[in-house]
């Protein structure tokens, strides 16, 4: 894992995190695009920035089609650089474009190729905790694949607390809007349900402005959680106050999906579902009845693509070959 | 095997035509990088930590002759008066393989120490030893004093383990420890680490084996008329103490798999219970009256019975596979406990003389400073000070 800088080469960089820039390259051996994102180290106070040390120990031991492949791990001066495959898009991006038609079938691929991603990271005790459009990234060939594990942590410690102020906040399950201590999988669950309800509106489904405000546009939508829903919510730290909403009729989830079938309903209304016990696992939801229904999901290589990014893509690919 | 160890289906439903893998979860830990890159054979595990004992004896001697050239190229006076006693040969004294491996264990207490000082979880705890037993598998004491290398250690296992603690707090509670220290080798553990930080601990199989005893030995009605939720509870705890006390000093994280680990905690603790759990998980389609009736059986897992003896056994060609697969695994896991109680004993005495040794093996320059003072010294009494 330890290799020389010399492998790979870097062209240009094309974005800076917090605690990382990230550049494209080329690894020389193979010329296979990749992205080189470089952790800046020893500018932190407490040394090692705790998101870069998670995505380090989570991808090193995640290899499937839809998460994002670390490739490889090096030094250079101190620096931490962690070489990714390249993946030129992310699902944010697509939604945002009102230029690109969604097929349902489409949606279906995109979906189950999230869910496939996820499951895989629960199989190995591992949570997302930040599951987002912007965090699902696209390769060239269509492939969904599940990026940033930045906030991500095993499973299964029983004797330690887990904070409840992780996802970003419209993707944020109720239970940990509630400040729950003692999480499961389920917030995951949670953040695709959301993810595909964004896909078939276009826009996103829960947006609060603030963390109070996502609580009530939360159950504005899906009505207020009560004990004899979810068992035991009202002994959640963060229970208290609420405006009561009924929960959304059958017809009035079919009018703010005017799109979806019947069986994409169900599987949605199974995903969402505000008791966390009572939400779909992701076994469950890659087995739904949605997915064996027409239309088949679309082949990753047909799905839309943005098409700016394909032209600036080319551009770099020219410069590349002038510069060479 | 562990708890879920029978094969399960990988959940994904896939209405294309596409051929279906299976993906057990065996499977899934040989794709860790624990499995891939930090698992050995007991022989391949020796080799390596002697060729890091190795590498590192023959840096700290690069190191000395630099140091010895350039103090007497300084002042060669005392070089040229004492060249019998002032030769490398005679001054230097490395660790060697044996007093590297006793250091090691030494620190090893040291860093349970220091996470119970911070009250820090058994996951860090677990985890710091990990990474401070791979550095050294790497790198060693010839190089990398393992004081400031422990600490770091434990720094890093809270990060990873999602148990942050500011460097301020920490280093306030250590003694002569700066900030930068840690700061300083954090990168160099991370990169003998070769970048893996997830670390797979028995105690989580430990408790998915305790879970299962539970539904194989007590329902639909107890198998064993003393063995009741109760006694299964003791034995989980015990056999957790176990894989503290145990399993996780000695070399056995990079012999054998998490749930044989554990495994062998339950069937030192209660060899009779942890056998029939297994009986009965692996031998399920025979009659367990037969088995516990056969006489080969009762020898095969008697305790005092030498190594070798355990090959032993009956040769019929028509061993069936169940059966062999039950045997390999106890064989598996009563090696795992000789292993696990192979620990060396340090007197205080011994540690005491390995530090002096270690301390001037990575400071040459004063080993020799005081070499030369003290055979410069007028007064020959003041030479029976310790060397
Ligand atoms: N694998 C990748 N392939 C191509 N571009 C990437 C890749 N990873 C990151 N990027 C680009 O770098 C930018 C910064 O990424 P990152 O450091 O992960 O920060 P953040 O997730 O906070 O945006 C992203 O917005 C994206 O444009």
């Amino acid at each position: 894992m330890t290799t020389a800088p010399l492998k790979y080469s870097k062209s240009k960089k094309v974005g800076e995190g917090t605690y990382a820039v990230v550049y494209l390259g080329t690894q020389i051996s193979s010329n296979r695009k990749i992205a080189i994102k470089e952790i800046k180290t020893g500018m932190f106070k407490d040394g090692l920035d705790m998101s870069a040390i998670r995505e380090v120990k989570y991808l090193q031991e995640l290899k499937h089609p839809n998460v994002i492949e670390l490739v490889d791990v090096f030094s250079a001066t101190n620096n931490l650089n962690l070489v990714l495959e390249f993946l030129p898009c992310d699902l944010e991006v697509l939604i945002k474009d009102t230029s690109v038609v969604f097929k349902s079938a489409d949606i279906k691929s995109w979906l189950l190729m999230t869910l496939r991603g996820i499951h895989h990271c629960h199989r190995n005790f591992i949570l997302h905790r930040d599951l987002k459009p912007n965090n699902l990234l696209l390769a060239p060939d269509g492939q969904l694949k599940i990026a940033d594990f930045g906030l991500a942590r095993s499973l299964g410690n029983a004797n330690e607390d887990l904070t409840s102020n992780v996802v970003t906040r419209w993707y944020r399950a109720p239970e940990l809007l509630f400040g729950a201590k003692h999480y499961t999988p389920a917030v995951d669950m949670w953040s695709v349900g959301i993810i595909f309800a964004e896909l078939m509106l276009r826009t996103p489904y829960l947006p609060g402005k603030d963390d109070v405000d996502q609580l009530d546009v939360t159950f504005r939508a899906l009505g207020t959680p009560t004990e004899q829903i979810w068992p035991n919510v009202s002994m959640l730290p963060q229970y208290n106050a609420l405006r009561v909403y009924p929960p959304p009729s059958r017809q009035e989830l079919r009018n703010r999906f005017s799109a979806a079938t019947e069986k994409s309903l169900d599987l949605l209304i199974s995903m969402t579902q505000l008791d966390p016990s009572r939400r779909c696992d992701l076994t469950q939801a890659l087995l739904h009845e949605f997915f064996l229904e027409s239309p088949r999901p679309t082949e990753p290589e047909d799905l839309p693509k943005k098409k700016e990014k394909r032209v600036k893509e080319e551009d770099d690919e020219m410069n590349k070959r002038f510069k060479v | 095997m562990d708890r879920n160890g029978k094969v399960k289906t990988e959940a994904e439903q896939d209405p294309q035509p596409v051929k279906k893998q299976q993906v057990s979860n065996d499977d899934l830990y040989r794709r860790s990088t624990q499995y891939e890159m930090w698992s050995y054979t007991a022989e391949s595990f020796e080799e390596t930590r002697r060729k890091a004992n190795e590498s590192g004896r023959k840096a700290a001697t690069e190191k000395f002759n630099e140091v010895f050239e350039s103090i007497r190229q300084k002042s060669p006076e005392p070089f040229e008066k004492f060249k019998e006693e002032l030769n490398p040969e005679k001054l230097l004294d490395l660790l060697t393989y044996e007093e590297e491996t006793k250091y090691l264990h030494y620190y090893s207490r040291s860093i349970i120490q220091t996470c119970n000082h911070f009250k820090m979880p058994t996951q860090v705890r677990a985890t710091a030893v990990s990474f401070f037993k791979k550095f050294y598998l790497v790198q060693s004491v010839s190089e990398y004093h393992p004081k400031n290398i422990l600490y770091t250690c434990v720094f890093l296992a809270a990060k990873s383990e999602n148990y942050f603690i500011s460097i301020e707090s920490f280093v306030k509670a250590l003694v002569k420890v700066l900030t930068k220290d840690i700061l300083d080798l954090e990168f160099i553990v991370l990169q003998s680490l070769k970048f893996t930080l997830m670390v797979h601990h028995p105690f989580r199989p430990l408790y998915g084996f305790f879970l299962d005893s539970q539904a194989v030995l007590l329902h639909p009605s107890p198998l064993m008329y003393d063995v009741n939720i109760d006694t299964l509870g003791s034995l989980y705890d015990k056999s957790k103490k176990w894989l503290n006390d145990y399993a996780l000093l000695s070399d056995v994280a990079f012999l054998f798999t998490p749930p044989q680990i554990a495994l062998a905690a339950m069937y030192d603790i209660d060899k009779r219970i942890t056998d029939r759990y297994l009986k009965k998980v692996f031998l399920k389609e025979q009659k367990l009256e037969v088995i516990d009736e056969e006489p080969k059986e009762s020898g095969f897992i008697k305790k005092e019975e030498p190594e070798e003896a355990e090959g032993v056994e009956p040769k019929e060609d028509k061993k069936d596979p169940q059966r062999e697969q039950y045997e390999t695994l106890v064989k598996t896991i009563r090696r795992c406990i000789r292993i696990a109680k192979q620990i060396p004993e340090t007197t205080k005495e011994e540690s005491k003389n390995i530090d002096k040794k270690c301390f001037f093996t990575l400071n040459p320059t004063r080993l020799i400073e005081k070499r030369v003072t003290k055979l410069s010294s007028p007064s020959p009494e003041i030479k029976q000070e310790a060397a």
